[in-house]
């Protein structure tokens, strides 16, 4: 068996456009590298094979389940979390809001992971079809929801979305 | 669940890559991780040293040649895959084949190399990489060697590749004019396969050259040689393929398991070669 | 005769507490609890820490059934940063075997938190508490166990036969439990019937809902004042605690539960009193606080999964016109391993005899069994599910062979809205509904001509495409009387049900409100919100409801939890009450300030005043300041009678059901469920695609429209999922065959259909609020599913006999030219 005494690493990275640095040990998941070494704790774990979506976030810029990546991995990169969608105290994003307004959120262990998802993919495309907003969230599992009203709530985002735009081109 | 202790490096370069990998009896690529970690948090695999070619740039590529091959370095994601205008226009299936690999986390850290050499039986690439007639070019402290994809899966996590050596990238030749189908079985959308078929077609109203590949029912990717010889020479038509595809069955091996019997593996790659070589037909350039 | 009319006192309440809810109890509000779980704020169990905490790791049999010869913890105890070890044997002399539910023989059974011998692949055989999660698990690797593996028996109805390997020597069998219901008189039926319908078996598989957040505790024995801390996500905590108590030798006062948020329970999450148990006797030993997150592999193998049935030799009697008078049936569930919260479904089965139906006639033989298999717990439509399912096959096995249309057949024999209250052979009184009606709407959603139309043109197509068209009709029977326990073992000390609430006025006039529910996901601190806010004359936004369960701070009974689709009735109308009895204290303080009765005064917007005049009025916070800290201002014959701080027990009105005859009212509402989908089947494949999906609830008054639909969104995707993608399998070694979510195929987004819903109205005459429990549903989806696959297989075809249809059992029953496992007899 190898032993961790060899095998801690400084781990840089900036989250929520905040700067960490910290030790990890090779082994450490960044999920738990979130939640346990940082106490960002709104990335949630639901499986431990990489299905659920559960700690889905965004590493520089790339859609990223964390639990299927190292801590080490992900030194030197820029990581956005649920807690960085909107600011502690502040107002809901219109994505969240549209959650809210939609009820997509049951019990919420899988929204923070949803809400990654759903961002990563307004982003790209702005008025997705039902399909592609299902395609889209085909890595986050739900369990409460059905899914029917979190693929609502994208679509209610994605059209409040295009109206803004609309209006401020008006 | 969480992996055992593991030493952990990231070079800068495939040959610095290659030397680490030579360090240690027990060291493994990790490229985007979305199989190998959960091997490891299943702690059912041995390992001791991880060497992370995910932020090579020099294996993250996507080159189209004039003659219309492709090379693709082996830590391009399935990701990078989907939404390569380059490959779209060049070999339109295989980004289509990326853009239906299980959901968008993992295609934006999964690579093609890390696909092909951890080689599941049910998984998308081996398959098509070997009907595509694609070389997988491969690095070791010897310089570069290049291998058929049809000689490089031998089974599950077992590839031409060996210690100390490193997938570098993958050439799909230019498909001048052949067509490209792939079939798939799938216990729920964009999810477990249980049978898949790969098929390129050359004609001109009569088969010139056909291959057919085989997922699901075989430790690698099998052809399907007895149905490729009853089509080749054949005037193409759907009814010279429904004739040909139960030759498919010959020599294949598949297995039971909790999501389907071998019988019905069997059986089902019938249907997904006949399926696959239809659609080849379909998308043959006139 | 069981007397279902209820007392004139109750009616007048109800009728009442209605006129009181309205303004904003009915409305979609939008959840006051999303913006913390939006904004990833949620306080779920693994985000709990405490100062000089260890992490738990349990050691789980690999084997399905084996001896443990010996554990030597030697080498995990060596490893730097391990805090303590415990084995089975070492727990077993600190604590007393857990009570059981069960009578004799199954009784006698006598569980520790850990194993001393392995019944099931996951039994928890040891324990490692470390200084971080991979220590612990390092360290339970170096544990050595010599097993001696047995032979494994994980059928339930071949561990009756008494040559089976046998799990619990102490009782000599496998036996749960065995007994006969018989209502009516089925021989009589049989005997006269037109026709006689003979199903050779179905089958109802095993598979769980997985909440998405595994379970999970924190425990601390704190060893200054023997209090047991409890940060645990269980669902029923006010069960574990009876449990527990006499186990670890505690009093019920020692034992503080609480948790604040929960990502899903299902009834998944009932019964974790083993692994609690287990954490607090580890934290005793080594002084620290003991942590333990359950892995989903360690969940999906050793958490609970729904019950497994097998019903045998079923026949069913039915007339020429079509009535159906009955069945008879054996019925054997599989416990699994250990008797957790079993053998409870033995009994909760029969809310539902004769399911939507007019069945007078029934006579099922009931036997439950011990397997190598993980222990059953409840699951979403717990015990009822199984039974539906298996009625509403045995319904489109009469129209299949007897050539009536599934929906007449259906109509001609569903309860009728006339019937209502009506009462079932075993004594249950139905509450509400309107069966053809809600019918009607399923087929509505789904266009059911159209479907039919497509059906004729798909087929003549030639494709090699087939579509099927089903139906589920199925109730959701909500607020248990617990009494029904003494069906199953006429000793235990259960009956009725219940819920506390309270609602207080805070010091500077806040208005405020604790549950004795533990929600998972349902919405509690709206809907408590909406009913307080009618009764108090607030707003939603200005009642506050204390989130999650709190044992130390909160209301509770011993029935308090989150199961079983009662809070719509329990927790609500607790809430109303603790709601109207502050609203007579400050009635009772405004009237003193005001010098007027009580009875003229009106309570809006924060203010008490006499008759609604501006000017003569005094504002929540005068009111709490005179209670709390002006109270020399008051009369002493007010000051003394009113506290602000009002706690109120809702108590459903039952009597005790007779365990002889096994009859009784045993729940208080039936909500109903009717879905309609159609379906395409592939030919060559077996593979089932959902083209339309529709689903109606009838729940009564609803509080939360939109939660409701929630609700049904939410029982339909697991429902689906159960019906083609998810099951547990295990080999014939008792070895689990899909133990993560990689070979358990928990339904995504692309695999649940956008689903179309509709609803009906017809409120519980039973409840105050006129509302029935509906969160669990009954689920409609597998019994839907399962009718439009058998639909499209078409005449003569095989029977559907499982509930459970992966593309290769479908592929096997399109092929199928053997036995079809039915056959009918006509006079």
């Amino acid at each position: 068996m190898s032993s961790d005494a060899a095998a801690i690493h400084a781990v840089e990275v900036t989250i929520n456009g905040e700067r960490y640095e910290r030790p990890a040990l090779a082994r450490q998941l960044l999920v738990h590298f979130l939640r346990d070494t940082l106490g960002l704790r709104g990335t949630h774990i639901g499986c431990d094979t990489g299905n659920c979506g559960a700690c889905t976030v965004i590493c520089d810029g790339r859609l990223t389940k964390s639990c299927m990546l190292l801590a080490a991995q992900a030194d030197g990169c820029e990581i956005t979390t649920v807690e960085g969608l909107a600011p502690a105290r502040g107002d809901l994003t219109p994505l969240q809001a549209a959650f809210n307004a939609e009820h997509g959120v049951q019990c919420g262990y899988c929204t923070p992971g949803m809400l990654m998802s759903a961002s990563f993919l307004l982003e790209r495309n702005p008025n997705p079809s039902e399909h592609e907003i299902r395609r889209g969230l085909k890595g986050n599992i739900c369990r409460c929801t059905g899914y029917e009203n979190i693929v609502r709530a994208v679509q209610s985002a994605a059209r409040a979305a295009a109206a803004a735009t609309a209006k401020g081109n008006s | 669940m969480l992996l055992r202790a593991v030493e952990y490096v990231r070079p800068d370069s495939p040959v610095e890559a290659i030397a680490a990998l030579r360090s240690s009896r027990h060291a493994r690529v990790l490229a985007g991780g979305q199989s190998l970690v959960n091997v490891l948090k299943h702690r059912v695999a041995a390992c001791e040293l991880l060497v992370d070619i995910s932020r090579i740039d020099e294996l993250r590529f996507i080159d189209a040649g004039q003659d219309g091959s492709v090379r693709i370095g082996a830590a391009t994601t399935y990701d990078e895959l989907d939404r390569s205008s380059q490959l779209r226009a060049s070999h339109p299936r295989v980004a289509e084949v990326a853009s239906g690999t299980v959901d968008q986390q993992v295609r934006c850290r999964g690579t093609i190399g890390g696909n092909a050499c951890y080689n599941d039986p049910a998984s998308n690439f081996p398959p098509l990489l070997v009907a595509l007639g694609a070389t997988m070019r491969i690095e070791s402290a010897d310089g570069p060697r290049e291998v058929d994809a049809e000689d490089f899966f031998f089974a599950p996590f077992e590839t031409a590749v060996g210690t100390g050596e490193l997938l570098h990238s993958i050439v799909l030749p230019p498909l001048s004019g052949r067509g490209v189908g792939h079939s798939s079985i799938l216990l729920a959308q964009d999810s477990w396969a249980l049978a898949r078929a790969c098929a390129v077609i050359e004609a001109n109203g009569v088969v010139q050259d056909v291959r057919l590949v085989l997922g699901c029912v075989g430790p690698a990717p099998v052809r399907a040689r007895a149905v490729e010889d009853r089509l080749r020479g054949a005037q193409l038509s759907a009814g010279a393929i429904e004739a040909a595809v139960p030759a498919a069955r010959e020599g294949l091996t598949p297995v039971s398991d909790v999501h389907a019997s071998a019988e019905y593996r069997l059986e089902m790659a019938v249907v997904v070669a006949q399926r696959a070589l239809l659609q080849a037909a379909e998308h043959l350039s006139a | 005769m069981t007397d279902f009319t209820a007392p004139d006192a109750v009616v007048e309440t109800i009728e009442s507490v209605q006129q009181e809810l309205g303004r904003w109890t009915g409305k979609s509000i939008p959840r006051k609890e999303d913006r913390r779980l939006l904004k990833g704020q949620g306080q779920f169990v693994d985000d709990a820490w405490m100062f000089r905490q260890g992490y738990v790791h349990f050691l789980r049999s690999p084997h399905g059934h084996a001896n443990i010869r010996s554990i030597d913890t030697t080498k995990a105890e060596a490893v730097p940063g391990v805090y303590a070890t415990m084995t089975g044997a070492e727990m077993a002399e600190q604590c007393e075997p857990f009570f059981r539910i069960a009578p004799d023989p199954a009784a006698r059974i006598e569980e520790y938190p850990l194993a001393l011998k392995a019944r099931f692949q996951g039994d928890a055989v040891a324990v490692v508490l470390a200084e971080t999660r991979e220590l612990a698990r390092d360290a339970a690797e170096l544990i050595e166990v010599d097993y001696e593996p047995l032979p494994a028996v994980v059928d339930a109805v071949r561990a009756a036969d008494p040559r089976s390997p046998v799990l619990h020597e102490e009782i000599g069998s496998n036996l749960a439990w065995h007994g006969i219901y018989d209502y009516g008189d089925i021989d009589w039926a049989l005997e006269n019937a037109d026709h006689v319908v003979r199903i050779d078996r179905l089958h109802f598989h095993r598979f769980s809902s997985t909440p998405l957040e595994c379970q999970g505790a924190l425990v601390n024995w704190d060893p200054g004042t023997d209090q047991i801390e409890i940060l645990s996500n269980i669902q029923f905590p006010m069960f574990a605690t009876q449990v527990l108590g006499p186990s670890l030798g505690v009093g019920q006062d020692q034992l503080l539960w609480r948790y604040q948020d929960s990502g899903g329970a299902f009834g998944n999450k009932i019964a974790m009193y083993p692994q609690i148990a287990a954490l607090a006797l580890i934290s005793r030993k080594a002084g620290r606080p003991a942590k333990w997150t359950e892995y989903r592999s360690e969940h999906m193998l050793s958490c609970g999964m729904g019950n497994e049935r097998t019903f045998l030799d079923i026949e069913v009697p039915v007339m020429r016109d079509g009535t159906i008078l009955g069945f008879r049936m054996r019925a054997f569930d599989d416990a699994g391993a250990y008797l957790h919260y079993e053998p409870l479904g033995a009994v909760i089965w029969s809310q539902v005899v004769p399911g939507c139906y007019r069945f007078k006639h029934v006579n099922v033989d009931y036997t439950e069994t011990l397997t190598n298999k993980c222990p059953t717990v409840p699951n979403r439509g717990y015990s009822r599910l199984q039974h539906l399912w298996m009625i509403e096959r045995l319904v489109d096995t009469v129209a299949h062979e007897l050539e009536f249309d599934p929906v007449q057949l259906r109509k001609l024999n569903y309860v009728q809205p006339e019937d209502y209250p009506y009462e079932t052979p075993n004594g249950c009184i139905y509450d509400s509904g309107d069966l053809p009606l809600t019918l009607d709407k399923a087929l509505a959603l789904i266009d059911y001509p159209s479907a039919r139309e497509r059906q004729r043109s798909v087929a003549s197509s030639g494709a090699g495409k087939r579509i099927g068209i089903g139906i589920g009709s199925t109730l959701d029977s909500g607020t248990n009387n617990f009494g029904q326990a003494r069906i199953i073992n006429p000793d235990l000390p259960f009956s009725g049900n219940g819920e506390a609430a309270t609602v207080r006025l805070d010091l500077y006039g806040e208005i405020f409100c604790t549950l004795g529910s533990s929600p998972t996901g349902q919405g509690h601190e709206t809907t408590a919100a909406q009913v307080v806010a009618d009764i108090l004359g607030a707003s939603p936004a200005d009642v506050r409801v204390h989130a999650g369960f709190n044992k130390e701070h909160g209301a509770y009974v011993g029935f308090s939890g989150t199961y079983a689709s009662q809070f719509a009735v329990t927790g609500i109308n607790a809430a109303i009450g603790a709601a109207r009895l502050l609203r007579a204290e400050i009635a009772t303080v405004a009237a003193a300030a005001l010098q007027c009765e009580g009875a003229d005064i009106q309570l809006e917007a924060g203010v008490a005043s006499y008759r609604g005049d501006g000017e003569r009025a005094i504002p929540l916070i005068g009111i709490a300041n005179l209670v709390y800290a002006n109270n020399a201002e008051l009369p002493p014959e007010v000051a003394d009678g009113v506290s602000l701080n009002c706690r109120y027990v809702y108590r459903p009105p039952f009597q005790v059901p007779d365990p002889v005859t096994k009859r009784g009212n045993l729940t208080l509402t039936y909500a109903v469920q009717i879905h309609a989908c159609v379906i395409e089947l592939d030919e060559q494949t077996g593979q089932v695609r959902i083209l339309d999906y529709g689903a109606v609830d009838d729940c009564g008054n609803r509080i939360n429209p939109q939660i409701v639909e929630g609700q049904v969104h939410g029982a339909t995707g697991l429902g689906v999922g159960a019906a083609l993608y998810e099951a547990f399998n295990y080999s014939e070694a008792g070895q689990l065959l899909n133990a993560s979510f990689y070979d358990y195929h928990a339904v995504t987004a692309l695999d649940v259909p956008a689903i179309k819903t509709d609803h009906l109205e017809s409120p519980s005459p039973f409840t105050p609020n006129g509302a029935k429990g509906m969160g669990e549903g009954g689920g409609a989806p597998l019994a839907t599913i399962c009718s439009a696959i058998q639909d499209a297989l078409g005449p003569g075809a095989e029977l559907v006999s499982d509930s459970h249809n992966p593309p290769e059992r479908v592929w096997r029953l399109l092929r199928s030219t053997g036995a079809r496992g039915v056959e009918v007899q006509t006079r």
